[in-house]
């Protein structure tokens, strides 16, 4: 992780294997894509949030509820909800 | 673009006080450039909202392990963009 050791192994599927551990994660993943489509967020804007999390969230959390964490952070400091 | 496949380069050292695509562990090391990638908006402006972006050569930059790590037989390569790096 950041290519800092004592993380252990990567997880990683076999090639063409189910890329979600649960229905919950596409359903973040098409959030994020749909609002990236509709120009609210980027990807380097949605990659900045992720580090901006606070470190005790980053580190206890799944790759992709980091990814809700950060789109929880922007489409609040964007106003948007 | 200054750099060419083959081009020794030296990552900047520095550590920004907003979002950059430098991982930390290559900053201040030499790699060589083994991909010219084309020119691609730095994410360094696109995070904070800074429109447009800046638009830049971005490379493909192999680093030996051991230099990196001070072990080891293998390489990393990143994807680095042109004011990430210097001439070593």
């Amino acid at each position: 992780m950041g290519g800092q050791a004592g993380f252990g192994p990567v997880p990683a599927g076999e090639d063409g294997g189910v890329p979600f551990a649960a229905d919950w994660e596409a359903h973040v993943y098409a959030l994020a894509k749909m609002l990236r489509r509709r120009g609210v967020v980027n990807d380097d804007e949605l990659r900045d949030a992720i580090e901006r999390l606070p470190p005790q969230q980053y580190l206890a959390a799944s790759y992709y509820e980091r990814w809700l964490g950060a789109l929880e952070l922007l489409v609040a400091e964007k106003g948007l909800i | 673009m200054s750099y060419q496949p083959g081009s020794r380069v030296r990552v900047r050292a520095g550590d920004p006080d907003h979002h950059t695509r430098v991982p930390r562990y290559v900053r201040g090391h030499t790699g060589e450039v083994v991909a010219v990638l084309g020119h691609w908006t730095l994410p360094d402006d696109s995070a904070r909202g800074i429109t447009p972006p800046r638009t830049e050569a971005c490379y493909a930059v192999r680093f030996s392990a051991a230099e990196l790590w001070g072990s080891g037989d293998h390489t990393v390569t990143v994807d680095l963009w042109e004011s990430y790096l210097d001439r070593p």
